[in-house]
This record gives C-alpha cells, sequence and structure tokens, in this order.
C-alpha cells in the first residue's frame, strides 16, 4: 500500500518546481490499494491464511498501516525510508521485492496505480523482480485450489478472465469490492499486532538499481486552454458552421 | 359503590387473598427482569423520585401533553376510576376491621358512597370508551397488530378491558344488593347501586347477593394475581419508572469513555461493551424503560421518519427490546439479539433523525434515542458497518476535521474577503464571546452566508469577540448520533483542549447541534461551557438597543423549530422574538406542528450524511408543512434545517416565490439595509 497526499488537499507547487510541496498536506491511503487490501481480507476470510499490508516510506504511513491492521490484516512490513518522492516505480520494486522475498506469500495484491504519481508500473515490476506471474487491472478473483481465476479488464468494455498459479501478483482494479468501515473492534485488536521496520540498508540492494531511471523536469498545473464558441442562427446555419469550424479550425475533417 | 363486605369476612377469602397476593409477588419478579441490564451512568434523582412518581404515574400529566384528546380523556377516566377503586376497597377493608377508625371515612357516609360511585362511573366509561375506539371499524391505523406486541400478553388488549368492564359492573351489583338488604341510611348517596336497587325484588338480591360478592372478589383478586402478566402491569412500572427518571438527562447520550480506556495501559479493554447487540448490552433503566411501554403507539404517531413511510416505529423497537428481555430472562433463551431480520433491523435504526419527537410524547418516560443509538453504536463500533455514504463521511471528518471531506487548509476561506478581518482567538487570546462557525458555516456556501451575518451583527453591536478559525474543527455531533463515539470523542478532546487554551466568557453558535455538543456532550468529557444559541444572543442584543435592523421581511413567514434548538433545549422564543423584530405586524403564521410538536426536517442524527428509505424526504415533507401556511419567508435557526430546507425549496421548485432564511441573515439584512 502507498500513503499518497489525500485528493481533497489544495496542493502547491514546491519553489523548485520539482514536486509538491508536502508541508501542511493531508495523506491517506491510496485509493485502489484500498480496494486490494479488501480483496485480500475477503480472500482471508474464505480461505484462510494471513494478511500482511507492506509499504515504504517514512514514519507517516503508520496511521495508513494501522488502519489496514484494524481492518484485519495481521501485521505490517515497513520498508522505512524518509520520504518517498524520489523514488521512482523501479526503486520501489526493487525495495519491495527485497523485503518481499524474506516472507513467502501465495498472492500478491497491489491498487492498479498510485493517485499521485499514476504510473501502474509496480505492480508488473515487482512481478518480473519476484518472477511471479502477474494480472493488472483485476476486477474480481477466484481461487481454486493452488490457482486463482482472475478477470481482467481490458479496453471498450472488455474483460478477459485468466487462471494464474500461485504464487501470483495482481493490481487491483477500484471498485471491485466495497471497503469495510474500520470499527472499534477492530482497532482495539490492532493495539496488539505489530509494524515490523525493515531498513534498506539491511536488504543489501545495489544502490545502483535504486537510481532512478527517470528524472522529473518540471512539475506545473494544467494549462487551461478550453475555449467555448456558441453557435448561433437556425439549425442549418449552425450546421454549416459547424462543419466549417471542423475542417478549417480543427481540421478532423 | 362499595364492594359490600359480609360480616363477618369468611375465611375462605382471606385464603384466596393470600393466595392472590402470592402470586402477585412471584409475578412481580417479572419486573426484576431488567437488571440483566448493565449499571446506568445516569444518577437517580432521589429527592425528584416522589415528586415524578406522583406527577407522570398518579396525575399522568403527560396522558395529555400536546395531544389532548379522546384516549386521553378515555385513559385518565380509567386509571383515576381504577385508583378511586381500589382506595375505596382498601378503605372499606380497613373500615371492616376498625382499623384507622378515626381517620377514615365510614361506608356510609354520603360524600365517600358518592366519590365511590364516581371512580366506577369513570372506570366504565372510560372501559367503554376503550372498548368503542378498538372497534374493527374505529381502529387507529397505528394500534399495533404485529407478533412484537405484548398485546399478545395475558387477556391480550380487549380481553383486560372486559375484565375491567366486568368488575366495574359486578362492583355496582353487589353494592346494590348490599343496599337492598341493609337499608343504610345515606342508600341514595351510592346514587348508580340505588338506583339499581328496584331492578328486584328483595328476595331475589338476598338469594343473589352471595353469588355477586364471591364472584366480584374472586375476579378482583384473580386481576391483582395476575396483573404482571398483563397489559396492566405498565400501570405500575409505569410509577416506578417515572419516578426514576433523571430528567434532565432524557435524550443525551451515554459517555463510553473510548479514549481514557484506551490510552490507559492498566484499563481492561474486553470489559468496553460496544453499544447494544444484545439485551443486556442496555442499561437496567433502558430495559425498565422497554417494559414500561404501553403500547400507545403515541411515539410512532409522531415520528417523521414513521410519517415518511420508513420502517422506522419507536413503538416497535421497545416491543422488541421487551419480548427479547423476557424470552432472554423468562422464556429460557440463551442471547436475545436486539438486531437482525427477526428484532429490529439496521435500516430501522438508521432511520432515526433523533429528533426527539416520540420521547416528548411518551406519556410514561420511556427514553428512544439513547436505546437507538446504543444500537448503532453495536453496528459501527463492533461491526463496522455504518451506511455506506455515513462511512465515508465518518473517515472524511476523522481525516479533514469536517463531515464534507475539505481540506482543513480551507476551513477559513470564507473569511479571506472580510473587512476587516475577523479576529481570530490566536490573536486575541481572551474574549467576551467566542463564536463558533461551525463546520457548515465554514464549507457549506449557503451557510457561509448566515456566518457572513453573524459576523456583522457582531461587528455592528460592537461585541467583544472571536473565532477560533483553523484551531476549529467538527463537533462529532453527527459522529456521535451515527454511534461513531470513537471519532466523537477524539474530536471532543481535541476540541476542548483548544478550547480550554483561551479565555472567554460565553459561546456563540448559529447551529443548535453544535450548541447541544460543545454546551451538554463536552461536560461528560470534563468540558464545561456556556453556549448559547444565535436566537438567544441575538434577542439579547436587540433587547439592549445595539442593534436596531429594518424590517426585512415583507409578507408572512412562518418558523421551523430546530429539533436541537427545541424539543432538546428548550428554546422557542428567542427565534420567534428576533424574527418579530425583522417582520411586519401580525407577519408571522404558525404551522401546525410548531414548538415542541415541531417535524424534523430530516437532517438529525447524522442523516444529513446518508440516506434511507422511505416514500417521501422528510424535508420536502415539512416544507409542504411550511409553504401550506402560506408564508413567503420560512425562516429557520440551524445550519442543516437551512440546508434541508433549501433544497426542498429547489425540489419543489419553489425558487423565487419562498425564500428560506436564517435568523441572523434577516437581522443583517436589516442593518446593512440601513447602510
Ligand atoms: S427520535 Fe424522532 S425519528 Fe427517531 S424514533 Fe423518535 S420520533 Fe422517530
Ligand atoms: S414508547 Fe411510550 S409512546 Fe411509544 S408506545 Fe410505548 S408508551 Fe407509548
Ligand atoms: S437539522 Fe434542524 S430540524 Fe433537522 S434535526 Fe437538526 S435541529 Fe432538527
Amino acid at each position: 500500500m502507498k500513503q499518497i497526499p489525500d485528493p481533497a488537499s489544495a496542493l502547491h507547487i514546491r519553489a523548485d518546481e520539482l514536486w509538491i510541496d508536502e508541508s501542511n498536506l493531508v495523506y491517506s491511503a491510496n485509493e485502489s490499494d484500498t480496494y486490494a487490501l479488501e480483496e485480500a481480507l475477503l480472500l482471508k476470510e474464505a480461505h484462510g491464511g494471513e494478511v500482511v499490508v507492506v509499504t515504504v516510506g517514512s514514519a507517516r504511513t503508520t496511521q495508513m498501516l494501522k488502519d489496514a491492521l484494524a481492518k484485519g490484516a495481521g501485521r505490517a512490513i515497513r520498508v522505512a525510508l524518509e520520504g518517498d518522492g524520489d523514488l521512482d516505480s523501479n526503486g520501489m520494486a526493487h525495495l519491495l521485492a527485497a523485503a518481499l522475498r524474506e516472507e513467502a506469500f501465495d498472492l500478491i495484491l497491489t491498487g492498479l496505480q498510485s493517485d499521485d504519481a499514476g504510473h501502474g508500473q509496480l505492480g508488473p515490476m515487482l512481478a518480473e523482480l519476484l518472477d511471479l506471474p502477474h494480472v493488472t487491472l483485476v476486477v474480481a478473483t477466484d481461487i481454486e485450489a493452488a490457482s486463482i481465476k482472475v478477470k481482467q479488464e481490458l479496453e471498450g468494455g472488455w474483460f478477459q478472465n485468466v487462471t494464474l498459479t500461485l504464487p501470483a501478483l495482481l493490481t487491483i482494479q477500484s471498485g471491485i469490492n466495497k471497503p469495510r468501515y474500520a470499527s472499534l473492534k477492530g482497532i482495539m485488536a490492532m493495539k496488539s499486532k505489530k509494524i515490523r521496520d525493515v531498513q534498506p540498508a539491511g536488504l543489501g540492494i545495489d544502490p545502483q538499481q535504486l537510481a532512478p531511471l527517470q528524472t522529473v523536469k518540471r512539475i506545473y498545473l494544467p494549462i487551461k486552454s478550453k475555449e467555448t464558441v456558441f453557435l448561433e442562427g437556425s439549425p442549418a446555419e449552425v450546421a454549416a458552421q459547424l462543419v466549417d469550424k471542423l475542417t478549417n479550425e480543427a481540421k478532423v475533417l | 359503590m362499595q364492594s359490600g363486605v359480609p360480616i363477618p369476612i369468611p375465611p375462605l377469602f382471606y385464603a384466596f387473598a393470600a393466595l392472590a397476593t402470592l402470586y402477585f409477588a412471584y409475578n412481580l419478579r417479572r419486573a426484576a427482569a431488567a437488571r440483566i441490564g448493565r449499571p446506568d451512568s445516569r444518577a437517580i434523582d432521589w429527592w425528584a423520585l416522589i415528586p415524578n412518581a406522583i406527577t407522570y404515574g398518579i396525575a399522568q400529566r403527560k396522558v395529555t401533553s400536546f395531544k389532548f384528546g379522546y384516549a386521553s380523556v378515555m385513559h385518565l377516566l380509567m386509571a383515576w376510576g381504577f385508583m378511586e377503586l381500589f382506595f375505596a376497597t382498601s378503605v372499606d377493608f380497613f373500615v371492616e376491621r376498625g382499623w384507622f377508625a378515626v381517620w377514615l371515612p365510614a361506608k356510609d357516609t354520603p360524600w365517600f358512597a358518592a366519590a365511590n360511585e364516581v371512580g366506577g362511573l369513570a372506570l366504565g366509561i372510560g372501559v367503554a370508551m376503550a372498548l368503542w375506539r378498538r372497534l374493527p371499524r374505529n381502529k387507529p391505523a397505528l394500534l399495533p397488530n404485529d407478533a412484537f406486541s405484548g398485546r399478545g400478553s395475558l387477556l391480550g388488549d380487549v380481553g383486560i378491558l372486559l375484565v375491567l368492564l366486568l368488575l366495574a359492573m359486578g362492583g355496582f351489583m353487589t353494592e346494590a344488593a348490599r343496599l337492598a338488604i341493609e337499608q343504610p341510611e345515606n342508600a341514595a348517596a351510592s346514587f348508580v347501586a340505588f338506583s339499581l336497587v328496584g331492578l328486584l325484588s328483595l328476595e331475589m338480591w338476598h338469594s343473589l347477593q352471595p353469588a355477586l360478592w364471591w364472584s366480584h372478589a374472586a375476579l378482583a383478586l384473580t386481576l391483582i394475581a395476575l396483573l404482571p402478566q398483563t397489559k396492566l402491569f405498565h400501570a405500575l412500572l409505569a410509577i416506578v419508572n417515572a419516578a426514576l427518571t433523571n430528567h434532565a438527562e432524557m435524550g443525551q447520550l451515554r459517555p463510553m469513555h473510548i479514549t481514557k480506556m484506551m490510552s490507559d495501559p492498566e484499563a481492561d479493554l474486553d470489559s468496553l461493551v460496544l453499544g447494544a447487540g444484545q439485551v443486556q448490552d442496555l442499561t437496567w433503566k433502558q430495559l425498565l424503560d422497554a417494559q414500561t411501554c404501553t403500547e400507545c403507539a403515541r411515539c410512532t404517531s409522531v415520528c417523521p421518519a414513521h410519517a415518511v413511510g420508513s420502517p422506522l416505529s419507536p413503538m416497535k423497537i421497545m416491543q422488541v427490546i421487551r419480548k427479547q428481555l423476557y424470552d432472554q430472562t423468562m422464556g429460557g433463551k440463551e442471547a436475545a439479539e436486539l438486531i437482525g431480520a427477526n428484532a429490529i433491523t439496521a435500516e430501522e435504526l438508521w432511520a432515526c433523525t433523533t429528533c426527539g419527537a416520540c420521547a416528548q410524547e411518551c406519556p410514561v418516560m420511556i427514553d428512544h434515542i439513547p436505546a437507538i443509538v446504543d444500537m448503532r453504536r453495536f453496528l459501527v463500533l463492533s461491526e463496522g458497518a455504518p451506511p455506506e455514504a455515513a462511512a465515508s463521511s465518518l473517515e472524511k471528518t476523522a481525516q479533514h476535521g469536517n463531515p464534507w471531506g475539505f481540506a482543513h487548509e480551507t476551513r477559513l476561506d470564507w473569511a479571506a474577503d472580510m473587512d476587516p478581518p475577523v479576529p481570530l482567538m490566536a490573536q486575541k487570546q481572551d474574549v467576551d464571546i467566542l463564536y463558533w462557525v461551525g463546520c457548515a458555516g465554514s464549507f457549506d456556501p449557503r451557510n457561509q452566508s448566515v456566518t457572513r451575518a453573524m459576523i456583522t451583527i457582531l461587528e455592528a453591536a460592537g461585541v467583544d469577540y472571536a473565532i477560533l478559525g483553523k484551531e476549529e474543527k467538527c463537533t462529532g455531533d453527527a459522529a456521535r448520533r451515527i454511534g461513531e463515539e470513537n471519532v466523537y470523542e477524539t474530536l471532543a478532546h481535541d476540541n476542548i483542549a483548544t478550547l480550554d487554551r483561551y479565555r472567554f466568557k460565553r459561546i456563540v453558535t448559529a447551529c443548535p447541534h453544535c450548541m447541544q455538543t460543545i454546551g451538554r456532550d463536552y461536560a461528560q468529557l470534563g468540558g464545561q461551557y456556556e453556549v448559547v444559541h444565535h436566537s438567544a444572543f441575538i434577542e439579547e442584543l436587540l433587547e439592549a438597543g445595539k442593534l436596531t435592523p429594518s424590517q426585512t421581511v415583507d409578507g408572512k413567514v412562518t418558523f421551523h423549530d430546530p429539533c436541537y434548538l427545541g424539543r432538546h433545549n428548550d428554546q422557542y422564543d428567542a427565534p420567534r422574538a428576533v424574527i418579530a423584530r425583522t417582520a411586519g405586524q401580525d407577519a408571522m403564521v404558525e404551522m401546525e406542528l410548531s414548538r415542541g410538536e415541531s417535524f424534523c426536517c430530516g437532517a438529525g442524527g447524522g442523516n444529513m450524511w446518508y440516506e434511507t428509505k422511505s416514500d417521501e424526504r422528510v424535508n420536502l415533507a415539512r416544507f409542504d408543512q411550511a409553504i401550506e401556511t402560506g408564508a413567503e419567508t420560512v425562516a429557520t435557526a440551524c445550519s442543516f434545517c437551512l440546508i434541508m430546507m433549501d433544497d426542498a425549496v429547489k425540489v419543489r421548485g419553489k425558487e423565487g416565490a419562498v425564500a428560506v432564511k436564517d435568523i441572523a441573515e434577516l437581522v443583517a439584512e436589516g442593518l446593512t439595509r440601513d447602510g
């Protein structure tokens, strides 16, 4: 799971224009990650096992992890890092892969993409590093013994069913389920659950692998370039004007 | 009318009487069923014990209330008649033995004889009225007939009335026989029985007398023995329940002290009962409440949720609690669940707006809201199952400090262009009035206009005031009434810490929900503040001559009483006084349901944040009542009422024709018009 600036926050661009100003921001769990967590909890409730929530981030991710534990995850692992703005998906995938190798997972679920950076790459990269089969954009899951059947969303309203052998990795589409509300009972149970911090240095990763493969040159607010023109006159005149504009101005006809 | 005890009283009667009393005492164990409930945090007001028992139990003040009519008369006749006869029979009994003879009237003292006849008549007429009302064709729609009706109690509803009728008639007949045989000097004072004497010959009275006497005595004793199993048990329980009621706490939710428990490493978290999922999770007083329910349906008849076709019926809630309680304590059921398809459904619980109309109407001091919210607490705190939209709003409240989920950063944006700038507590530290803006006042565009109006008023009257600005957070009202006590307590502790950093004399707020929460709920967590609603405060300023608004309302105006201002906090006059100063003479038109009888706007109890199924939305029903008066201005004095009424104007397509205004806006417009 990834913690991101809450979508309701008022965002300001940092003076160097390379990232947003992170002071005074409220952070929350990335949306599709909350669906991934819920899917994991549902699978656990149906088939048994344990849900472990894993993140890369600073101490402020504690709130998100506690929330996941309150909802029913059994324990949490955090690859401790001060700020995560400098790591790209590749770096994060390497950190997570190193941390996950120590565990024996049957299934790794991630959100489809983070709502801040929006790359959507972490899942597939992680799967490659761990040498696991993976499917992105999953909208339904069904475990059958040692394999899992999933429904993947394709373009244009199409879907396909894929069966993978476990262990496997899925990236979950928002809307696959209804994330639960953390009950006080869950919050009380959370008190005895553990968050384990893993230091990146202890993972034995070549720092070269963490070096960003992509760099942000500048971030800026989208430039508004919308222009609305009202065409007036009788329907026939309007139609004629529209054809004219489409051919000569928009050059689409 | 008197029972006409033959002298000497046969020993067999004593044997019967002893048996009946024993069985009655054994039956009284039903009352003790409530002891499986939890201890109650509400203190019993020992000084008020007897006054309460007399006012509500004997004098039955609440049987009349707003709904004085057929049913009130019917009940008072039966109850007082019954009490009088009980008294008379006891007196007779004592007099026969010469006990307390100095103080007691003799059987044939004319006024006593006449009084007893009146008692018998009252009972008879009352019972006849009740039977008439229960004829299928006269039956009010709300009289219960579902599986939970304790009318499945011994003898049911009509059966017990017939027994009472027989008792009254038997009493008269027995007395007539006595009068015929003994021919006492003042026989005519027993005017009903006396008129019956002529019906039969003396011989016949002689031969009938023993049978009459015995049947009357047997019926009376049997009724006493079985009373706790019949619906008449309410007569006893109502007196006890009214006596034990803490009136000041009615409607108040009981504190849970979750934060304290969670931060105390010693605390036994398992001892924290997370709301009421089973009967024993309610307090003994709540269980006693349910046992006392008379099934009069008055609560349901005034419930706004019920009125718009939602499945909620506060009476049914009480019936289910009682049924489950008896099932568990005397029916041998292990654990009786309160919530479920065959008990109270979540849908019913969520439909409640906590408007308080039910408790206000209830003749026997039942406090429905806390029981309903305790069950909501179970759904939220234990099951993690608030309505979907409410869950999202609760998460936003916890995350951003406001239920809309606006960025906390923007809380003060409404004041950005205010001139002069709005003073902040952080700058002033010590003021007369801390103006609590509230979430609606900060973020909702319609209510921002009320906030600006309040600032205009505070400035114009030269009040020494300041606001908390970004230090303010949601009071937690909605969270609390949804049952999310954990989120509420967290917010409450934050706000209390903030308020305690500053010095101020009073808090003024335009939102009755904020007033209720800060002024009354926070006290349970150690925050003691004097909170004044803006209506009272503006009235104060007007009275002191600090504001002289010009008339701003043209045409008729009606006022919608916010439940948390009126019913919950008993304030009805201040907003009307304020309106009177801004409207023309005789401009005020009252709705049929106004003041204590007000019909909720539908937003309370957290309903602002989720939808429940019903045939009609509550706010539309209320708005229709408002425009029925012919008013062109619907005034109110609550942030959420304003949103609800404003929404209704749009849905009903009355924009332009009907204005919805907060009273502060009416005043402020009159100030700015002056220039
Ligand atoms: S508080 Fe209001 S809405 Fe709730 S049950 Fe009572 S009357 Fe109905
Ligand atoms: S709760 Fe009160 S008002 Fe409602 S039916 Fe019972 S006694 Fe009557
Ligand atoms: S918004 Fe107003 S009427 Fe509606 S519940 Fe609150 S106080 Fe009652």
